[in-house]
Order: C-alpha cells, then sequence, then structure tokens
C-alpha cells in the first residue's frame, strides 16, 4: 500500500523524494505548486491568533489560483494540532510548536510556518495611563497572586511619575488549549525563575490558583472579559490587538532582555526575529521568545500550519503546496498590507528555504 | 384477571388459562411471524445494550485517572492537564500523566448541582402557579392556545438560550437587577457585590429555570387535569374560595407527581451543556465567589478542556474527562431513577404523560 502510494508519487512529481541529509545543501528545494485541475476545498481548524490572517489571504489566493478555496475557522491552537493529527482538516493552525512528546508521536506532521506574530498584554485600569511598563518578573507575580493591586510598590518602581489607583488586578487567561498561553507562558518562564519552576510554559499549564482571576476563550474572548472587568491584565495577540485598543483596553509595555520596555510593533518585532530566528531547525519548532537586541520585542512566535506529509490524493497536496509557498512569498500573501493588516510581520529570508524543504515534502 | 391480557393483544373472549393461550400462539407462529418477533426482541435489547455498553466505555476510559488521583478527584479542587511540553513526566499509583497534572473535580461536581438546584427552586413555583391558573382560572377555550407555548418553549435549542442569555439576559440582570439584589440581600455574605458582568452562576440558574419550566410545566398540568371534578366542586360547594380549593384539594392530590416532574426537570438541568458553557463564565480551579460569580458545571467544562486533554501525549487527560463524565452520568442515572420511583408511588404503576412535550 505504502509502496504504490510512493510509486504513484514518483511518477507524479518526476522526481524522487530528497532523503534529509541532502537538505541541508543550500540550493533551493523545488516545490510543484499551482492551479489544480479539479476544484479543491483546504480546510483550516485553529489558532484564533492567525484567524483574522487567513480571512485576509482566502480571497486574494482565490483569486491568484481559481480552483483552491480556502476555508478558515478558528477554535484554539489545540484544536489546530488535534483537527491535523485527526486530519480532520488539511492544516491545522497554531501558535506553538508540537511537543516533544507529540512530535514524536506524529513524525509525519510538518510544523510550517507562513508568518511571524507577537503578542501584547493588555490592561483595563480606568483612569490609568495608556501605557504603563511590566517586566517578565512583574507579570508573573499577577498571575501568581503575589501582586494583587495595581499600586503595587513593584508596579510603581517600574512607572516612576506614573500614578495607578488602588485597584485590584484581576489576572485573564484562555481556558481554552492555547497558542497565546504557550507563547505568554514561555515569557514568563524565560523571565521568572518562581514561574519556571511552577507552571511553566504549554498550550495549557497548571495556572496558579488566584482568588479573582478568570477565564476566557479564544483572544476574542479575552477582549469581552477584560473590557468587563476593570483591573483585568490579560495576553492578546496582535492580530486581534486593534479591537482590543478599540474597546478601550491599555497596552503594557514589555520588558525584554535588555531592560527595555516595548510594545508590540513590527520594526521591533522584525528586531526580535532577526536576533533569534538564525538558529531554527529543520523542523522548524523554534521558540522566539525573549530574544536578546536592545530593540527585540519579548513575546514573538511563528505562526504554522500543522500540515500531515502525507495527503489522501495528489491534487490536495498539491493545492496546499501551493497555498504554502504562496503564502510565504512576498510577491504571494506576504505582502506588506496583508501582514500590516493583522500586525504580523514575513518570515525572515534565512527560514524560507527551511520551509520550502518542508513544503516540498507534502505529497499525495 | 381482566387486565392481564391486554398488554399481550389477547382478544376479548372465554378465559384461558394463560400458558395454554401462549403456547396455543407459538403453535400458530408461521416463520415470517418468528423473524418478526426475533428482529422486535433485538430492537427491545438495543436501548439497554447501549446504555450498558455507554457506561462500560466511560468506566473503562475513566479508571486510570481515577487511579491517578484517588480519592483526590472527588475532594480535589485543582483540575489541570499538567505542563505538556516538559521533558518528564508526573506517575502516580503506577500511572503516567504530564509533569504536575492534577484532577479534582469538586468545583465543578459543585457548580452543576448548586446551579440544577437553584434552576429547580426557581422553576418549581412558577410552573405550578402558571398550570394551576391555566387550568383553574383561564377560560377552557383560552386554556390549548395558551398550552401550546408551553410546549414551543420547550422545543428551543438550548444554543438559542445561551445566545439570549449572554447578549440579553445576563447583562440585562448584571446591570438592572444584580446591583438591587445585592443591596437589598447585602447582609447574606454570598449575595453581596461585585455583580460581575453577568455570566455567572446566578444567571445560569435563571436561565435553567427558564428552559425545565416546560418540562415541570408540561406535567403539571397533565396531572392537574386527573384531579376528580366532584372533590373540586365539593370543596366549592362547602363554600370554600378558588385559592382554598387548590390549597386543600388539587395541590394535595398532585403533589408527589410534581415532585416527579421536578425530578425529570432537574435531571434536564444537571446535563443541559450548551447554554451552560455559554453563560457560565467557565471558572476553573476554584468556587465561586458570590452568587453572582463565574462558576462551570462537568458538562461545559468536557466540551471546554478536551482540545486540552487531546493534547495531551500520555493519554491520561482524555481518561480524566471520562472519569468527569462518569460523575455526570452517575448523579443523572441517580436523580432519573429517584423521579421513576416518586411517580410509581404517587400513582401506583399508572403511566403518566410525564415529559410530553419535550
Amino acid at each position: 500500500m505504502l509502496l504504490g502510494a510512493l510509486a504513484i508519487f514518483v511518477a507524479a512529481c518526476g522526481s524522487t523524494p530528497t532523503h534529509h541529509k541532502a537538505k541541508a545543501s543550500p540550493t533551493p528545494t523545488p516545490v510543484s505548486t499551482g492551479n489544480p485541475s479539479s476544484a479543491v476545498t483546504l480546510n483550516e481548524a485553529g489558532s484564533s491568533l492567525l484567524y483574522p490572517y487567513l480571512q485576509v489571504l482566502a480571497p486574494a489566493f482565490n483569486s491568484a489560483y481559481s480552483n483552491i478555496t480556502l476555508a478558515a475557522q478558528p477554535g484554539g491552537s489545540g484544536l489546530g494540532i488535534n483537527d491535523a493529527i485527526g486530519k480532520l482538516v488539511q492544516m491545522g493552525g497554531s501558535d506553538a510548536y508540537l511537543s516533544d512528546a507529540l512530535a514524536t508521536a506524529n513524525p509525519a506532521l510538518l510544523n510550517i510556518p507562513i508568518a511571524i506574530s507577537a503578542q501584547a498584554v493588555n490592561y483595563n485600569v480606568p483612569g490609568g495611563p495608556d501605557f504603563i511598563k511590566l517586566s517578565g518578573g512583574v507579570i508573573a507575580q499577577m498571575y501568581e497572586g503575589k501582586i494583587t493591586n495595581w499600586n503595587d510598590p513593584k508596579i510603581a518602581a517600574l512607572n516612576p511619575g506614573v500614578s495607578l489607583p488602588s485597584l485590584a488586578v484581576v489576572p485573564v487567561r484562555r481556558l481554552d488549549s492555547s497558542g497565546d498561553t504557550f507563547i505568554f507562558t514561555s515569557y514568563l518562564t524565560a523571565t521568572n525563575s518562581a514561574w519556571s519552576n511552577g507552571p511553566n510554559e504549554g498550550t495549557t499549564v497548571t495556572w496558579p490558583a488566584v482568588s479573582n482571576e478568570l477565564t476566557a476563550n479564544g483572544n476574542p474572548g479575552m477582549i469581552q472579559v477584560c473590557h468587563n472587568t476593570p483591573g483585568c491584565i490579560a495576553y492578546i495577540g496582535v492580530s486581534v490587538e486593534n479591537t482590543a485598543i478599540e474597546t478601550g483596553l491599555q497596552e503594557a509595555m514589555i520588558g525584554n532582555k535588555s531592560g527595555k520596555f516595548l510594545t508590540p510593533n513590527q520594526s521591533d518585532v522584525t528586531a526580535a526575529v532577526a536576533a533569534a530566528a538564525g538558529s531554527t531547525p529543520s523542523d522548524l519548532r523554534q521558540s522566539l521568545i525573549f530574544a536578546s537586541g536592545a530593540n527585540s520585542y519579548p513575546i514573538v512566535n511563528y505562526e504554522y500550519l500543522m500540515v500531515q506529509e502525507q495527503q489522501p490524493d495528489p491534487n490536495t497536496a498539491q493545492a496546499i503546496r501551493t497555498f504554502l509557498s504562496w503564502a510565504i512569498s512576498p510577491t504571494g500573501g506576504a505582502t506588506s498590507g496583508n501582514l500590516s493588516a493583522v500586525n504580523f510581520v514575513a518570515l525572515p529570508t534565512s527560514v524560507i528555504p527551511k520551509v520550502t524543504a518542508a513544503i516540498a515534502k507534502i505529497t499525495g | 384477571m381482566i387486565g392481564a391480557g391486554h398488554g399481550a393483544g389477547g382478544t376479548a373472549g372465554p378465559e384461558v388459562p394463560r400458558a395454554i393461550r401462549r403456547r396455543l400462539a407459538d403453535q400458530d407462529l408461521t416463520t415470517r411471524d418468528r423473524v418478526v418477533r426475533g428482529i422486535f426482541l433485538v430492537a427491545a435489547l438495543v436501548p439497554a445494550a447501549m446504555l450498558l455498553f455507554l457506561a462500560a466505555e466511560m468506566v473503562d476510559q475513566a479508571i486510570p485517572a481515577l487511579i491517578y488521583s484517588g480519592p483526590r478527584f472527588f475532594t480535589g479542587q485543582i483540575f489541570t492537564f499538567g505542563n505538556l511540553y516538559a521533558t518528564t513526566e508526573s506517575h502516580h499509583n503506577g500511572i503516567t500523566a504530564p509533569l504536575h497534572a492534577q484532577y479534582g473535580a469538586l468545583p465543578f461536581i459543585f457548580g452543576t448541582v448548586a446551579s440544577s438546584l437553584m434552576a429547580l427552586v426557581i422553576a418549581v413555583p412558577v410552573s405550578v402557579g402558571a398550570m394551576l391558573a391555566l387550568t383553574e382560572r383561564v377560560p377552557w377555550r383560552l386554556q390549548s392556545g395558551l398550552s401550546i407555548f408551553v410546549e414551543i418553549l420547550a422545543g428551543i435549542p438550548s444554543v438559542a438560550y445561551g445566545f439570549w442569555g449572554i447578549l440579553f439576559f445576563g447583562p440585562f440582570l448584571a446591570h438592572d437587577i444584580y446591583p438591587s439584589l445585592a443591596h437589598v440581600l447585602g447582609f447574606i455574605p454570598f449575595f453581596r457585590s461585585p455583580v460581575g458582568a453577568g455570566e455567572g452562576l446566578l444567571t445560569t440558574a435563571l436561565v435553567l429555570a427558564v428552559m425545565i419550566v416546560p418540562i415541570i410545566a408540561a406535567t403539571t398540568r397533565e396531572l392537574m387535569r386527573t384531579v376528580p371534578v366532584l372533590a373540586k366542586e365539593g370543596a366549592l360547594a362547602l363554600g370554600m374560595t378558588q385559592y382554598e380549593t387548590a390549597k386543600v384539594v388539587t395541590l394535595p392530590y398532585v403533589r408527589r407527581g410534581i415532585m416527579a416532574a421536578a425530578v425529570l426537570g432537574w435531571a434536564r438541568a444537571l446535563g443541559e451543556t450548551m447554554a451552560v458553557l455559554m453563560i457560565s463564565g467557565d471558572l476553573v480551579n476554584r468556587f465561586p465567589a458570590n452568587i453572582y460569580g463565574p462558576f462551570s458545571t462537568i458538562a461545559a467544562t468536557i466540551v471546554n478542556l478536551l482540545d486540552s486533554a487531546l493534547t495531551d501525549a500520555t493519554g491520561t487527560g482524555i481518561h480524566a474527562l471520562a472519569a468527569l463524565g462518569c460523575v455526570l452520568l452517575l448523579i443523572t442515572v441517580a436523580t432519573n431513577l429517584l423521579g421513576r420511583f416518586i411517580i410509581r408511588r404517587a400513582t401506583g404503576g399508572r403511566v403518566l404523560p410525564i415529559g410530553r412535550g419535550i
């Protein structure tokens, strides 16, 4: 059965699959793309942070390749990973790469980054300043219940001259399995040893029990709960950051490795990627959190589409290869207009060959 | 003796002993009859087999998580799948789970029982009062017209209730009702503010109450129609007011039946998932801070945490959700049996139109 599928693949593509050693060579892997001969619908489900970007890409992609329709559904990165493993969708959206355990259990599931995202930390302090500085250590203590009031001296020490009211801190966190939780807890793990030894990082973690914590589902849920709750602090993906600001949430400036406090603007996110992306391995599972560099924004991540190497038929495989190749190309989907619509930035040119090599593995 | 033959479809005629009649019937059967009888036998066994299969599968799935947590599954407050990205794992009682995984179901068990009982306390007086008015006071011609609304209410999908709850009813309660309630009942600690944004225990209980009113009301209405007219007329002839007649004759007559209907409504509220998912506020690892505060139930939690559990490569997370499902199954089966027991005692085995309109 497997041999047969391989034979069909060889006949269909006219090229033998390259083995792993060959990937190290700098010559770009040829990827067979193009409008498939019959209509294909690519179903995507997962990350609510990636979802707005796919909504931006879908119509442009369909006008470039009329036989491929991209149908995206939000639902959380955990859903994206599960649906991709279960082959319920062709592509599972996730802000988190596969854990070691899941990667070992699913060796044929590819982690394909298509863009760079970042995460903002928002708060709702009525009458408070529009921007305050928060370090990873302070945020961790707010989520641990050690800092319970916005007028805490530890917050004041980071914000000299800023007056913050006496208001209880309400940490808000995702309840669903979330890539946002993964990158947020990765930042706390990198910046706070108590957090590193305690909850650590993951798409779902053992959150410290805080008496007035709240939970929410999806990025829209985070915005809604935080909007309804004075005193809240919440982590929200940049793709919906415009909505968060419009509903009246304030945005924190987050401490980076050099001790500078930044908001997730595109140049600081790009700086972080430039510093961290060089060490991206060929399986593309790489954290970009807390990168070095004076202007590197600290909570930055790859936006992944999880795709099975083996697709049921050549048409589907070609449609997926075509979409992914188009999505990472500056002349395709990765235009500055598309990316800035959701505050994303393009993949660095240094990782593009590795991504292309991964896309070339998709066969049907 | 006369009643004994009805169920077997016996014809009215000279009485033949049951055993003989049965043998005669067996001899008369053609092959086709026997095949049909076999099909009916299988069809009759399917529901029982399905329940047993479902329960067995759930328990089988639940066992690893129950072994891992031990009695703490029922007494623990923290429910977490642990660190799925860690390189080491937790081992407990021979079961492997992600690092720091803990499965404590107490807040969910509390939320499930508390929200459904509160809904019941609200729904029973409303249903009984409404149906008393409908059967005793409303002109006969209007009765069936008004009754239709009860049936329609029962047919509304729960997602519609949830949508209404989160978009309109919850915010309305939080802005216009709860502040006054907190002010008036503030001397009771559990009723003190903050009243939140309308997602929480009391809002959920109120929406659940609306959802189970039709179940209790439809049953109550049918029960009230079984009250002997002579007894009621006798009471009125003795000079009692309509209120006194209802209190002395009608309500005592249907009391047990209403209890049974209430238990069936309770079972519905216990298992309600979608509406609760939308308006509970999804609080985990803690009990609600006050009656307005966010909470969660077993059913809603299973939906909420399914994706997290599926990304648990050790598989123990799924077992923990199955264990939650078992607890819910146990609670609902227990309430259902309780309801049936009360109906038996109330009616002496007569079949009541329980659940009509559902």
